[in-house]
């Protein structure tokens, strides 16, 4: 076999390759996420009860405080 | 050991190909209670890939740009921490078109899924201006962004605000924190139900005006517009429900209503009117005039949504060819319509207007099973939306079209400003759940009408149990039914809260009516029975 | 107290929608409109010729029928009104003048229209050939394009329909003779309903939601004398040495045409001494104000929006203005507190409960008892076990403020 004389072909091919590889394992890795739901699983296993653990011990306003003004806004009336 | 006598071609033919329709036990997919897939479905090489590729890949990737584009993940971060609606229902939107894609193949698989990137396009687009606008997650502070939005209830159609959009963003209240949530992730909504009805509101109103208001007592409703425009769209519950909206977001608040008997040209005019007024309170609020020229734009291009809209119906009343699925249909339609222009409904539209022509022109039939065509009438479930694809799998019925998607069946005249407030004041009354449900009864009946034209020999009667008009009609219903040898099945549901009627017993009615009164077997029989309680 | 003279015979008046005093009515040639929400101006049904009728259904407890037709889980007052049509009760009805001011007694009222149309069959419940019923489109404003709005609907499909198909008179004379008329049955039930203001009133709650109530479902020409010999009767009425009850309320909330519903509330010791509930006094009871040279039907209109304090108005200020106006309620009558009540599945008021019951008593300081009810109450036991509850609640803060 003979060597390759130019450094930057090669260089570039292995590149090349390497970029290749990269992508076609990253479509492999991701049509295994896919294809057995782990995205969904992941979701719905970890992060949504993470999620509502934390909405449910969120602090909140007590609404029925909210100030209830008799007179703060006017009739909305143009065309009399 | 007896050795397995495989068919090794069929094995690869099924590779392929995908299994046929008979053979997929869909149903085997699922884990028990949670609906996630032990692994999804394999519909052949390249639908599988299509699938991949162009939906699944294709639909995160634009949930991430899609994001950046419209409010950066800042906004966003700070939007999923704080509100529950956001955060336990974005993530989860892929399994969302999952479920309104389950079994399609083909064109149809190339055609459906372009609904729901429109409406995962709007969404975000949405709920990023709410968060970049949101005076709650900056510590009060009130932003450009806030001083150019406009809040209005979900049910007042965008077009109203058409005439500032050059300037000015309108964002309706509801439509992303309840309407599409509870589609998407139907476990958030529970927590607005029950917050309502912990300060005393009985559980028998309508669930989804309780629901909007229960995003207000949780103080789970961005503060992001100086004023709001409210109108009494759907129901008594709804111009009930501006009443705590009133109080707890303490704004200046327009009434726009939808006068009842939308018939009586006396009616016409006065609504008329009451666009003006409204048109006056915005100038008023904003401090911008009515811009005429921008209205007629934007009119125009939604005028070419409705064109096209028509052209599908066609080929969905006409022939055997029409490539989209019940479920997109109808949210794709009433999304569409109810919340106005949008330039990725135009981008979604020509996509799917290629895949429908190509059906067309080849005589592809994508929905070949199909056993009976079924209009969908009344308002749907909401946590159950995507029956219809079940319904296909399962029983072979093709649900062609529903009632909502036939409310807005015009487009509007921009000629004069006379005709075009005309046409806008009508397309205001006709607003969801509205255009058959309300204005005599008579409306609601013209489901015989469109039954004929959309060639459909079955009836899915969504029976919305705490919704008084449709219930108000009920044994009207029964008795035409009977007299007309319809076959129609009630669905009974709760609109967004999958507690009341669970999507099994959903199942299960439609089951016994198929096996009892049709007398027949399913096409797929694991989808007859599973526990999917605990699904998104 | 001593009786009232006509107590029993009013009473006996409330047992059926065709009572003796339409039955007399209907036999001198009159014809009988029927209706159920105060945004049908009666004032309109009683032009000469013709008597309004608002529709009850008394003693209606079991509405099977209509359930089949509206499903139970709508409002019990909507399906006993259909069930009394379907059972014949509403036959002498010549005509029902109809809004769609809240959907369950829209939908009652659309049974009963005859459409002749081929996508649904008319059920003609009503048993008489020449019976119509029309619908008005009511606004959900008071601003001055709602009140034309209001006033050409009431023109067109009210005014018109009584004049093309029963060949009423509807000219300005007519409606001002009419406007007459319900001023005086109005200035009548003022004057007996003010004694309830007194520290130790001469009438009851229950003997005046009574006179209301037959106020609004018989001819006023019929009994007009009635009203005008019991309000002579009550200028003379001694009350009981002692006051028999134990605090004072103002009732409001949905629809409420049951006495027996006030007497309940009474009998635990709590006296109605105001009524603001559909077919209470506190709206429909206030007399229509022509001004020299207005248009009558335009004065009706403008009359009847803005008496309303109904839940169904939804602009800003209305919506906050009618907290204010049932406060003042509680202080014009020297109420001790407020009782709200909605009917079971009646959505406006399903929310107006829930708000009125924070903000009266956080912002008006006013003791509420907030309950839900059906339109017949068979679960009086409970209810007894509320509203006494409250009255000693009420008497218990009375006697920490030392009065």
């Amino acid at each position: 076999m003979k060597k390759c004389k130019c450094k930057c072909g090669c260089k570039l091919g292995k590149l090349l390759a390497k970029l290749l590889g990269g992508v076609l394992l990253a479509n492999v890795v991701l049509f295994i996420v896919f294809f057995f739901d782990l995205d969904g699983k992941f979701l719905f296993k970890v992060v949504e009860p993470l999620l509502c653990k934390h909405y449910d011990n969120m602090e909140r306003k007590d609404t029925l405080k909210s100030p209830y003004d008799m007179d703060k806004y006017p009739s909305y009336q143009f065309n009399s | 050991m007896a050795k397995k006598n495989r068919d090794y071609k069929k094995l690869a033919r099924d590779f392929w190909y995908g299994k046929p329709h008979g053979e997929r036990r869909l149903g085997e997919l699922y884990e028990d209670k949670t609906g996630l897939y032990k692994h999804r479905e394999w519909r052949g090489v390249s639908d599988t890939l299509y699938y991949f590729y162009n939906v699944w890949l294709y639909n995160y990737a634009h949930m991430v740009t899609d994001v950046m584009k419209y409010g950066g993940p800042i906004n966003f971060a700070k939007g999923v921490w704080r509100y529950r609606w956001l955060g336990q229902t974005y993530l989860t939107a892929i399994h969302w078109i999952d479920r309104g894609t389950e079994g399609l193949r083909g064109e149809a698989l190339r055609a459906s899924p372009w609904h729901h990137r429109g409406m995962i396009n709007s969404t975000i687009k949405q709920f990023q201006r709410m968060m970049k606008a949101d005076t709650k997650i900056r510590g009060g502070k009130k932003n450009d962004a806030w001083y150019h939005t406009i809040a209005h209830n979900e049910t007042v159609w965008g077009g109203m605000f058409y005439p500032w959009s050059d300037k000015f963003e309108s964002v309706p209240i509801e439509m992303v924190p309840y309407f599409v949530t509870c589609h998407v992730n139907c476990h958030t909504v529970h927590n607005y139900i029950d917050a309502v009805q912990s300060i005393g509101l009985p559980g028998d109103p309508c669930p989804m005006c309780q629901a909007e208001s229960g995003l207000f007592v949780l103080d789970d409703m961005p503060d992001y517009a100086p004023f709001m425009v409210t109108c009494n769209e759907a129901c008594d519950a709804s111009v009930a429900t501006s009443t705590l909206q009133d109080w707890f977001w303490d704004k200046p608040l327009f009434a726009l209503p939808m006068p009842m008997q939308f018939d009586d040209p006396l009616v016409h005019k006065y609504c008329m009117k009451e666009i003006e007024e409204c048109w006056k309170f915005v100038e008023e609020q904003t401090g911008v005039p009515f811009n005429w020229d921008q209205l007629v734009k934007m009119l125009k291009l939604q005028n070419e949504l409705q064109e096209f809209e028509w052209e599908k119906w066609d080929v969905a009343a006409k022939t055997d060819f029409y490539p989209i699925n019940g479920v997109s249909q109808a949210l794709y339609r009433i999304y569409q319509s109810q919340y106005g222009e949008n330039e990725i409904w135009h981008f979604c539209d020509k996509k799917v207007r290629k895949v429908m022509e190509r059906c067309v022109s080849k005589k592809i039939n994508p929905y070949p099973q199909t056993r009976h065509r079924v209009i969908a009438w009344s308002c749907a479930p909401l946590y159950y939306s995507h029956w219809c694809t079940w319904a296909y799998n399962c029983w072979g019925l093709n649900v062609v079209i529903n009632m909502d998607s036939l409310m807005f069946d015009m487009t509007i005249r921009t000629d004069s400003y006379e005709n075009c407030l005309s046409d806008m004041a009508t397309y205001h009354m006709w607003a969801p759940m509205r255009r058959m449900a309300v204005g005599g009864m008579h409306h609601i009946f013209e489901l015989w009408e469109n039954m004929e034209k959309f060639n459909c020999d079955m009836v899915a009667m969504y029976d919305q149990l705490q919704c008084k008009g449709m219930q108000g009609v009920h044994g009207l219903f029964e008795d035409e039914f009977r007299k007309r040898n319809v076959n129609a099945f009630w669905m009974p549901h709760a609109l967004p809260d999958s507690r009341t009627v669970s999507r099994m017993e959903l199942r299960r009615i439609i089951n016994d009516y198929m096996t009892t009164v049709m007398h027949e077997e399913p096409l797929d029989p694991s989808l007859l029975d599973f526990d999917d309680s605990m699904s998104w | 107290m001593k009786d009232l003279k006509h107590l029993i015979y009013f009473e006996n008046l409330l047992q059926e929608a065709n009572n003796e005093l339409v039955q007399k009515a209907k036999a001198e040639g009159k014809y009988a409109i029927g209706y159920t929400c105060y945004f049908m101006p009666e004032v309109l049904l009683d032009l000469p010729g013709c008597f309004s009728v608002r529709l009850r259904a008394p003693r209606c407890t079991s509405p099977d029928i209509a359930t089949y037709y509206m499903s139970s889980r709508v409002c019990h007052y909507a399906r006993s009104l259909l069930e009394r049509a379907l059972e014949g009760g509403y036959n002498f009805l010549d005509a029902q003048m109809a809004t769609e001011t809240c959907t369950a007694t829209c939908r009652f009222q659309e049974h009963l229209q005859q459409k002749h149309l081929d996508s649904v069959e008319d059920m003609r419940i009503i048993d008489n050939d020449n019976f119509f019923c029309e619908f008005i489109d009511v606004p959900f404003k008071k601003t001055n394009i709602a009140y034309d709005h209001y006033r050409d609907q009431l023109r067109f499909h009210v005014l018109g329909k009584l004049h093309d198909n029963l060949g009423i008179d509807v000219s300005d004379e007519a409606l001002m003779q009419a406007i007459e008329q319900h001023n005086e049955v109005c200035r009548l039930i003022n004057e007996i309903g003010d004694y309830r203001k007194l520290s130790n009133p001469t009438i009851t709650g229950y003997e005046f939601h009574v006179i209301q109530l037959v106020s609004l479902v018989c001819p006023k020409y019929l009994i007009l004398p009635y009203l005008r010999e019991t309000a002579e009767e009550l200028k003379t009425r001694e009350p009981d040495d002692k006051w028999p009850f134990r605090c004072k309320v103002v009732l409001a909330g949905s629809e409420n045409d049951d006495p027996d519903f006030t007497k309940l509330i009474e009998s635990c010791g709590a006296e109605v001494v105001c009524d603001r509930y559909c077919y209470g006094a506190v709206e429909s009871r206030q007399p229509i104000v022509v001004q020299p040279g207005q248009d009558p039907l335009e004065a009706i209109a403008r009359h009847y929006l803005d008496t309303s304090n109904c839940p169904r108005f939804m602009p800003q200020d209305e919506m906050r203005a009618r907290k204010k106006k049932l406060a003042d309620l509680v202080k014009e009558y020297n109420a001790d507190g407020l009782i709200i009540a909605s009917n079971k599945f009646c959505e406006y008021w399903s929310y107006e409960r829930v708000i009125d019951t924070v903000i009266m008593n956080r912002d008006f300081g006013i003791p509420v008892c907030s309950i839900e009810k059906e339109y017949i109450n068979a679960a009086s036991g409970q209810l007894r076990t509320r509203f006494q509850a409250f009255v000693e609640s009420v008497e218990i803060k009375k006697i920490q403020e030392g009065k």
